[in-house]
């Protein structure tokens, strides 16, 4: 049954340190670094411990200096190993004392206990200490001496341990360098923690009651739910074998290594979970109309609408140049042209330079959107995460107004393209010219010849005054061929041009769409992905 | 200047009325209540001078034919830093001579305190003299001449100290704030009493490690239960003074530790700032033992006070015991005792028997090793404590020392002096620090605020590129100008003055360009802000402590909420301007306007875009030269004229996005402003009242 449930804790506890180790990925950069680093510590510490002996359990005698750690651990071990005095600090080195001494050893070196310091118990039968077997005891220096300013053994190893046993006397049992700075940092340690009233033997019965009732209540208060104290007297001997059978209890169980474990794990998850407040799981990808809305927003930024405008209106004006009636244009050339005056120079071809130049975006327009949509993606994300994606949505914002102008100019005809028909119209109005210029030199042959008899005519036709007519309105009907082909081809213009735009427009906003989809929603998607994943791993770290 | 007034011997009372001078034992307490219960009001000035000095009866009778004298010399006296009770004593007067008339008695007694009131200095000064003789310990040795520049100087001091005021939160702040904490109370609970009554009864504080037997060693010197004693720890909450009968008044009367009240027995829950005073016969006369909480329990609170009773004392017994020598709290407390220069005494105590020799040995070789060999150290062994006390062979060496202390004036005041030294001079270190911290915070916050001036000088930087190197001009802003532009629009603004009035031919292409310039400038602004906001932000961010905690703020990380229709307005506006301008500034050349007439709205516009879309506006003038629109301006306005307005519009668009940033930058000085602003003078005013109690001393 033990062997099942500590399968168990240990199959949970793999788990969630996988989840921890995703956290620690993910939250790169994102969570406080202090708190970080712990975890990656913690899960450094986690895999050695999990792959060393787990037949051992790691306990460790701490406490004050004077409070008599090596008395209790020669005590326990029923041997003298660890030298006492009254010097104060005794201890300074840590002494190991091993129930059963196979496979331990990688167990003790990865504790840095020094060789000479470790003990084995020759045999774990004797004295019928069998329940003992797999205890590995430290007796550590003490943390609160001068001479514990400058070495933090006891530190490193009441870190690592796998059950802790404080060692407390009636006179230091309050004292602050225990209780503020482990008993309550170790909080949710109740399973591996116990607590030993030793020197006991100075105080009277009621006096020890006393006392014990006050350290409980004290324990209780900094969050320790069941407090388990033991009185000791490693003078007397007096409650040495309780703290045995807790010990023995604990060892047999198998399990410390695990319960320590699990609880470090707990209270660093609580903390993440504090330092994350309200993780919410978000949409990992970008919905259509939020697509829709960055594709709007980038053809603003180019102005897609505005230039399919204008390209309708000044193909509708540059047609007339070609498609329209010549006489109109010839009779507007003679108007005064107030440019002149000013002497402005080319002013026509600027406007035409002007108009031939290529679509670019606009970079701080492209920008906004792109800052728009983050924004509204990360509505209620945590602030660094918050963050994260608007940065991973910028990662290419820079490029953004370059590639688009670059795939639109593609697109876009140049506002001065002359299609082809637009030529042939021209020569039709021009030969509508000619035939107007040639029926007027025929009514001017007929008129000469014919009407006033200047001569010979050379051909029959040219004197026949009765063709006259016929002549004035073949004249009158080239005119009004030429301003009715104008007129219609104008039409056919502007609804060239309007077929053109829509076809333009859809275009672009197809490649606007796909250079968006690619520069800015892929790695948007990409870091939202990374967000929830570091939010189901929080919620599989906090079991 | 309250201390000292409080101090004031009440020799009006004594000289006044002659059967005063008989009951002179028993002090101001009754005294002080019937003048009280009298119908003559009392203004808070007097209140302080109502304590009548516990002395002799001869030396009263002695000093009272004396006093006519000394109220002439005391005048001048007065001059020199004593405005404040002369003032309050003259409105007294005034008060006096109405209630003259109700009640004769109550007013001629108000009066002489007026006199005794003005004049304590030269009064003091005599007391001092009149105590040459040592066997008189029940008097209280009145100060030497305390020069009024001292008691200024540590006023001065007292002022400084209790204006720092340090607002942001950067490490080290909470140090600070307990820094300056403990100097003010310092100054309050010991250092300005002190120096005011020299050796009055010196006062030992027994301080040490929970557990290690503070009140057991109190009790047994005391002869008495005085304070408790027992297994829980922390044992003691509220400090204890004990003292001899004689002395009760005077800690009573509260000049040491005027802060804290006094009460008369230890209660489970005394309120904190509070402290027991109880008296033992047992103890010698002129000195008096205060039990602390301990200085290293679990109970934090108790540290405090402990650390402010260790301020407050004349010397310092640090009691440790055989299993708890080599803590680090305890060598912690060693270590303020040599810092701030105190006289100091170990008892070692719950020495086992058996280990004497070498414990003792090692801890005196700690002792040396620390620089602290010469310190007197008592031992008392482990014994069986009874009733709270110690058999008294064990703590007989320490009577002992006590006795002699007590006998011996000039060795008592020694060690009083010596103590007052080390306390001013560990000043010299204390309060330069607290300045100095005083002074990072106040770099930390010109740093803070530069980092936002940058970051929104950066971004008016970049508005200003983007509208010189025509970056403006693309997207819709150049497809509307091609519209314009290209479909005769353009051409069409320009009319021949004799032709028809100016016929608007497209006015919804005009609104369109002005409507796509705007909002391209919006955009250019909107995107400036908003990198200016994440800017600061990551600045901020990178500045340790403060700027990274404020960072944290909500919102600054992007800009106001109404930036977008502020920015709308600002452009608008702009615009506005411009048009004003074209209209009232860009007068037509007259051989132009006798040709052409222009479309002004449409004007502004070519210029707008001639001004921020090509950006070049100091192309070399000439016709044919620069882009399309300076060259039409530069024929219709003329060179001179268009450059005018051409700087006038820029620097008016400066000037007003500059001032929609400086409302942007408003939310970052308010968060700054939030966290605390330091007061760059105080750092200033600290050294200068360190440098004053130098040259006072």
């Amino acid at each position: 049954m033990t062997a099942v449930s500590t399968a168990e804790t240990q199959h949970g506890l793999g788990s969630r340190l996988a989840a921890l180790a995703k956290i620690v990925e993910l939250g790169q950069g994102r969570l406080d670094p202090a708190l970080v680093t712990e975890a990656a510590q913690l899960l450094l510490r986690a895999g050695d411990r999990l792959k060393l002996s787990s037949d051992h359990t790691v306990v460790a005698l701490a406490g004050g200096t004077g409070s008599g750690k090596s008395s209790l651990f020669n005590a326990v071990s029923g041997l003298e190993l660890s030298p006492i005095g009254v010097r104060r600090p005794t201890t300074a080195r840590t002494h190991a004392c091993v129930w059963g001494i196979d496979g331990a050893g990688p167990l003790l070196d990865w504790l840095q206990i020094q060789w000479r310091h470790r003990f084995a118990r020759a045999s774990a039968l004797d004295k019928g200490e069998s329940q003992l077997h797999g205890l590995i005891l430290l007796d550590l220096p003490d943390h609160d001496s001068i001479r514990a300013l400058t070495d933090h053994e006891a530190h490193r190893l009441i870190q690592v341990a796998d059950l802790i046993v404080w060692v407390l006397d009636p006179q230091k049992y309050a004292d602050a360098s225990v209780h503020r700075r482990y008993v309550t940092e170790l909080n949710g340690h109740d399973a591996v923690t116990v607590f030993v009233l030793n020197q006991s033997d100075r105080l009277t019965p009621e006096e020890q009651a006393e006392c014990v009732a006050d350290l409980e209540e004290l324990l209780r208060r900094e969050g320790v739910t069941r407090p388990r104290v033991v009185a000791t007297s490693a003078t007397t001997g007096k409650g040495v074998d309780s703290l045995k059978a807790v010990l023995a209890e604990s060892v047999a169980a198998r399990r410390a290594a695990y319960q320590r474990l699990e609880a470090d794990l707990d209270r660093l998850v609580l903390r993440l979970v504090k330092d994350v407040p309200e993780l919410l799981r978000v949409e990992s990808t970008v919905d259509g109309a939020r697509r829709a809305g960055l594709v709007e927003a980038l053809c603003d930024a180019i102005g897609v609408s505005a230039l399919g405008e204008a390209l309708e209106n000044v193909y509708a004006v540059r047609s007339a140049e070609w498609v329209g009636w010549p006489y109109a244009r010839w009779a507007a050339r003679l108007r005064p042209d107030p440019l002149k005056s000013l002497r402005l120079g080319a002013v026509k071809d600027d406007i035409r330079g002007l108009v031939a130049s290529s679509v670019t975006a606009q970079p701080a327009e492209v920008d906004n959107a792109v800052q728009t949509l983050a924004d509204g993606l990360t509505a209620g994300m945590p602030e660094v995460w918050r963050d994260g994606v608007r940065e991973a949505a910028r990662s290419r914002v820079d490029e953004l107004p370059e590639a688009l102008s670059g795939e639109l100019s593609e697109v876009a005809p140049p506002l001065d393209r002359v299609p082809v028909w637009w030529w042939l119209l021209k020569i039709w109005q021009y030969l509508l010219v000619l035939m107007f210029v040639a029926s007027l030199a025929w009514a001017g042959a007929i008129l000469a010849y014919g009407v006033f008899k200047a001569g010979r005519p050379p051909a029959e036709v040219l004197g026949d005054v009765a063709v006259l007519p016929w002549v004035g309105l073949m004249m009158i009907s080239v005119l009004g061929l030429g301003l009715f082909s104008a007129m219609s081809s104008r039409n056919f213009v502007v609804l060239a041009a309007g077929k053109e735009r829509d076809r333009l427009e859809h275009d672009m906003r197809r490649r606007v769409g796909v250079l968006a989809q690619d520069m800015v929603v892929q790695p948007l998607e990409r870091e939202l992905n990374r967000y929830n994943e570091f939010f189901g791993a929080m919620a599989a770290a906090r079991r | 200047m309250r201390s000292a007034a409080r101090n004031t011997p009440d020799h009006g009372t004594g000289a006044g009325s002659g059967d005063a001078v008989t009951e002179e034992p028993d002090i101001a307490g009754p005294d002080l209540a019937d003048r009280d219960a009298g119908e003559h009001p009392e203004s808070p000035g007097e209140q302080t001078v109502a304590f009548r000095p516990i002395r002799d009866d001869e030396d009263m009778i002695e000093d009272a034919p004396v006093r006519p004298g000394e109220e002439c010399e005391g005048e001048p006296a007065d001059a020199d830093g004593e405005q404040d009770p002369a003032d309050a004593a003259a409105a007294e007067a005034a008060q006096d001579a109405q209630s003259l008339e109700d009640d004769p008695e109550g007013a001629e007694d108000a009066e002489h305190t007026d006199d005794a009131d003005g004049m304590e200095d030269i009064e003091r000064a005599e007391d001092g003299e009149d105590e040459p003789d040592g066997d008189r310990v029940r008097s209280f040795p009145m100060p030497e001449p305390v020069s009024a520049a001292l008691t200024e100087a540590l006023n001065q001091l007292r002022t400084a100290v209790k204006g720092l005021h340090f607002g942001l939160d950067v490490p080290g702040s909470e140090e600070a704030r307990k820094a300056q904490a403990s100097v003010l109370a310092q100054l309050d609970d010991y250092v300005i009493p002190r120096v005011h009554m020299s050796t009055a009864p010196a006062l030992i504080v027994v301080a040490g490690s929970t557990g290690a037997g503070k009140s057991t060693i109190v009790n047994s010197l005391a002869g008495g239960k005085v304070s408790a004693t027992g297994v829980r720890r922390p044992t003691t909450a509220t400090p204890v003074i004990v003292c001899h009968p004689d002395d009760h008044e005077w800690y009573a009367r509260g000049d040491l530790l005027g802060g804290l009240r006094r009460l008369d027995e230890p209660t489970r829950d005394a309120p904190p700032g509070s402290v027991v005073l109880t008296s033992s016969p047992s103890l010698p006369r002129g000195l008096a033992l205060l039990d602390t909480p301990d200085i290293d329990s679990v109970v934090e609170e108790h540290h405090e006070i402990a650390h402010r009773m260790l301020d407050a004392a004349d010397l310092w017994v640090f009691v440790t015991t055989a299993s708890r020598y080599a803590d680090a709290p305890s060598w912690g407390l060693l270590r303020r005792a040599k810092e701030r220069g105190a006289r100091l005494v170990i008892v070692l105590s719950r020495v086992p028997h058996r280990s004497r020799e070498v414990v003792v040995k090692h801890f005196g070789r700690m002792l040396k090793e620390y620089g602290l060999g010469e310190v007197e150290c008592f031992v008392i062994n482990e014994t069986s404590v009874r009733d709270g006390r110690l058999p008294e062979i064990e703590i007989a060496d320490l009577r002992i020392w006590m006795s002699a202390l007590s006998a011996d004036d000039e060795r008592r005041e020694a060690a009083v002096k010596s103590t007052l030294n080390g306390v001013l001079n560990s000043f010299r270190t204390r309060l330069p620090a607290l300045a100095r911290h005083l002074e990072t915070q106040v770099a930390l916050r010109a740093d803070l605020r530069s980092d936002v001036d940058a970051a929104y000088m950066g971004a008016l930087t970049r508005i200003d590129e983007a509208t010189r190197d025509g970056s403006l001009l693309r997207g819709e802003v150049l497809a509307r100008w091609q519209d314009f532009a290209g479909t005769g629009d353009l051409m069409r603004t320009l009319q021949l003055r004799r032709g028809a009035k100016g016929h608007q031919q497209g006015p919804e292409r005009v609104r369109g360009l002005k409507a796509a310039l705007r909002a391209g400038l919006e955009a250019l602004v909107n995107s400036a802000v908003q990198q200016a906001a994440e800017e600061v932000v990551a600045r901020w961010r990178q500045r340790a402590g403060a700027g990274d905690r404020l960072a944290a703020t909500p919102g600054l990380g992007r800009p106001a909420e109404e930036i977008a229709r502020r920015t709308t307005r600002t452009i608008t506006a702009w615009q506005d301007h411009v048009t004003e301008l074209i209209r009232t500034e860009g007068v037509t050349k007259r051989s132009v306007a006798k040709l052409i007439s222009f479309d002004v709205e449409s004007l502004s516009l070519i210029f707008m875009i001639g001004l921020l879309g090509y950006g070049a506006t100091d192309a070399p003038a000439g016709a044919g030269a620069g882009a399309l629109p300076q060259r039409l301006l530069r024929g219709l306005l003329g060179a001179e004229s268009l450059r005018n307005i051409s700087a006038k519009a820029r620097s008016d668009l400066r000037a007003r996005v500059g001032l929609l940033f400086d409302e942007e930058t408003l939310r970052y000085v308010d968060a700054l402003d939030s966290a605390g602003i330091p007061d760059e003078a105080a750092a200033t005013r600290l050294y200068q009242a360190t440098y004053n109690l130098e040259v006072a001393r």
